[in-house]
């Protein structure tokens, strides 16, 4: 840097501005490989022959080979597992958002003794990794008949969803002035009342934002729900393990197994999330 | 909210909580096992070898974390699911008073290998186990590099050095190294210092851990280890590279081999693991089959069990798995191609003169975890992170004493029988 470049002129602001969608556009490229390459390549992969999967030089496109497909579909107990993890995960969201959502309101809303040590202790159940306390907990399941089932496992996973729950529902009431809600007592309601017409609303986005969470942690979890259940298990549990030792072209096949359910459903409340974001897409 | 959002959100809440306190109840037979957990295999356990027993089975592989924790939460809590166990002798010695004295199920007309049978004693006076079926690891090579073996040697009674001085030319012909060597974090690499390396060099897995010997078969690694390919600290199964064409010689369990032969039978030949100084080191793995002491109903387990020693079943676990039988049962003359030239050179392996065979750990408890460990660290700090061999054996060497003395385990086989702890020189 001794010498200034000749060309060293100030530049018309229009250029800026196009460098700057230049950043825009190729972070935004990048973004959008970075999520969807993989999910690509999972596809490709499973429509491949096994041959293809394992061989080398790739053609990177589809040979459109149903036999690994085929064979999943023939796997006896997809179906039931993929029912039993949208009941689990769907419980679990309940659950969660049901004890969560009460919790990040009384935190956002009143002040009482211990406030800050319970925000920690919601977060310390996150503390202990689930190998540790899968073996007690199986064992008082199996003592109080709650074992092998879709609740019980739900309790499990809620009780790993709630610190998210309690922690977005927390932001987002604190984030709605209370000043609302007391215009509303003022004109006729009660707090329930108040809770629903005024402030739900508001937030709804915003708890389906952390219900969505919710449905993926239990989604995703596999140790409580292999120990945990039997007859009734997840589909992560149910393939996970066994994909975790099988040929390459079956990991390709499972992994979109367990992908495609979770893609549908966000896409699902899709609306929700981005109405959070304020893009409004109504 | 309408009124009827609303109704619809709250039959949407409200299904799925009636479902999930809803429990099952059948009276299928829980086979609760961590053998044959890749997917087809446990397909073909379902369909080929469960489906011809006289009752519902509901085989479920388990990867080992949760399949161990099942069965102690069964055990602790008093009562369980769990119909039958299948897991490997060391898993299953773990729980040595837990399981059902298997002695009165009737085998007339099976004869079981009496050693297996030993075994399943677990140093009681009752039959803890039935052997369930066996298995070993080999070599296996693309044929492409046979044609640079070199003149002179025997491929099914190959050396150590030898196979170095192979893998050598190989790598110096095709300018890269094509051994291949399951170290990846699901490979079974331990299996091979303790059953393999250590028994061809040292004749012992634990006493001799640190001699002279064990130093030299380190170093014999060491070599092998420039001839390897890299990418083996990521393999787990190497059926995938030798596929690929990755890998062109390498070593791993027959039935993580199996799917290479069934492929392409006619790219790969199996062939015994090298020998040492002191003889074909190698290591039979033994599945066995138990009952727990809660198992919902006792005599449908032991008909289970019983059934699974047939004959046929046998047979039929072979073709699922990859797993020999442990019984007498007759081969039939149409085995896939896997079947054929695994068997071929685990018999080639197991009955030459100088065949050595080395035990799975016995008696460790809950300790096997880290016993393993200590051959792993050994092999990641020696071949990885290149330290001094003498050091290194000597501080894994006092791990590995301490291990042995707090299961308070005697010495096994290959190791000269002892009183007390395995001593470790």
């Amino acid at each position: 840097m001794s010498t200034l470049a000749p060309t060293d002129e100030p530049r018309a602001v229009g250029d800026t501005r196009r460098a700057g969608r230049w950043v825009f556009i190729t972070a935004t490229v990048m973004l959008m490989a970075w999520v969807l390459v993989p999910i690509y390549l999972l596809f490709v992969n499973t429509l491949s022959s096994p041959s293809e999967v394992s061989g080398f030089p790739k053609t990177g496109l589809p040979s459109f080979d149903f036999a690994s497909v085929e064979f999943f579909l023939s796997f006896s107990g997809v179906a039931r597992a993929l029912w039993n993890s949208v009941v689990v995960a769907v419980l679990t969201m309940v659950l969660s958002i049901g004890i969560g959502a009460p919790a990040g309101y009384a935190l956002s809303r009143f002040d009482f003794p211990g406030k800050e040590v319970f925000r920690m202790v919601v977060v310390m159940t996150r503390a202990f990794p689930l190998p540790l306390l899968a073996l007690p907990l199986a064992v008082m399941f199996i003592r109080v008949g709650l074992d092998d089932t879709a609740l019980g496992l739900a309790f499990v996973h809620t009780v790993l969803a709630l610190p998210f729950a309690v922690l977005i529902t927390f932001s987002l009431f604190s984030g709605i002035p209370i000043e609302l809600e007391e215009a509303a007592w003022t004109l006729g309601c009660n707090r329930l009342q108040a809770f629903i017409k005024v402030v739900m609303p508001l937030i709804l986005p915003g708890l389906v934002a952390s219900a969505v969470f919710a449905f993926t942690i239990s989604w995703n979890e596999v140790f409580a729900a292999a120990v945990l259940t039997i007859e009734n298990r997840t589909l992560t549990a149910f393939l996970v393990q066994s994909l975790n030792v099988s040929p390459l072209h079956l990991k390709f096949a499972g992994g979109t197994a367990l992908v495609v359910p979770a893609l549908i459903f966000i896409f699902a409340v899709r609306k929700y999330l981005f109405a959070m974001w304020g893009i409004a897409n109504r | 909210m309408t009124s009827r959002t609303r109704l619809l959100a709250s039959a949407a809440l409200a299904a799925p909580l009636m479902i999930g306190l809803a429990g099952t109840a059948s009276a299928q037979l829980l086979f609760w096992s961590n053998q044959a957990a890749p997917i087809e295999e446990t397909q073909a356990m379902r369909e080929q070898v469960l489906s011809g027993f006289d009752g519902e089975v509901d085989f479920q592989p388990q990867e080992t974390g949760p399949f161990i924790t099942r069965i102690e939460a069964e055990l602790e809590a008093g009562s369980g699911s769990i119909a039958v166990v299948g897991a490997l002798h060391g898993e299953l010695a773990n729980y040595a008073d837990d399981w059902v004295d298997l002695s009165g199920i009737d085998l007339s007309g099976i004869t079981v290998a009496p050693a297996f049978l030993e075994l399943g004693m677990l140093g009681t006076d009752e039959q803890k186990y039935l052997p369930w079926m066996q298995a070993n690891y080999v070599m296996a090579a693309n044929v492409q590099a046979l044609e640079y073996l070199p003149e002179g040697y025997d491929i099914n009674a190959l050396s150590y050095d030898e196979l170095v001085n192979w893998m050598r030319i190989l790598a110096e012909e095709t300018g890269s190294p094509k051994f291949g060597f399951p170290a990846g974090p699901q490979g079974l690499k331990h299996r091979f210092f303790q059953g393999f390396l250590l028994p061809s060099y040292a004749g012992s897995t634990v006493t001799n851990f640190r001699s002279e010997e064990a130093v030299a078969g380190w170093e014999m690694f060491r070599e092998l280890w420039q001839y390897t390919n890299p990418a083996s600290t990521n393999y787990g199964f190497l059926q995938e590279p030798l596929l690929a064409g990755d890998v062109w010689v390498g070593f791993d369990h027959v039935a993580r081999l199996a799917e290479a032969f069934n492929q392409q039978p006619e790219n790969f030949v199996a062939f015994p693991a090298p020998a040492g100084p002191m003889g074909r080191g190698f290591m039979p793995v033994l599945a066995g089959l138990a009952i727990p002491a809660h198992a919902p109903d006792i005599d449908a387990s032991m008909a289970l069990v019983q059934y699974m020693m047939q004959p046929e079943t046998q047979v039929a676990t072979l073709l699922a798995t990859n797993f020999f039988p442990v019984t007498d049962a007759e081969l039939p003359g149409d085995l896939p191609p896997s079947a054929q030239a695994l068997g071929a050179a685990i018999t080639a392996m197991t009955s030459g003169d100088d065949a050595l065979p080395a035990l799975l750990p016995v008696g460790l408890g809950d300790l096997g975890g880290q016993f393993n460990q200590v051959y792993i660290d050994a092999f990641e700090r020696i071949i990885l992170a290149n330290q001094d061999i003498g050091q290194v054996l000597e501080e894994q060497a006092n791990t590995l004493r301490s291990l042995m003395e707090q299961a308070n385990a005697p010495c096994w086989l290959p190791d000269e029988p002892s009183e007390g702890p395995c001593p470790v020189d």
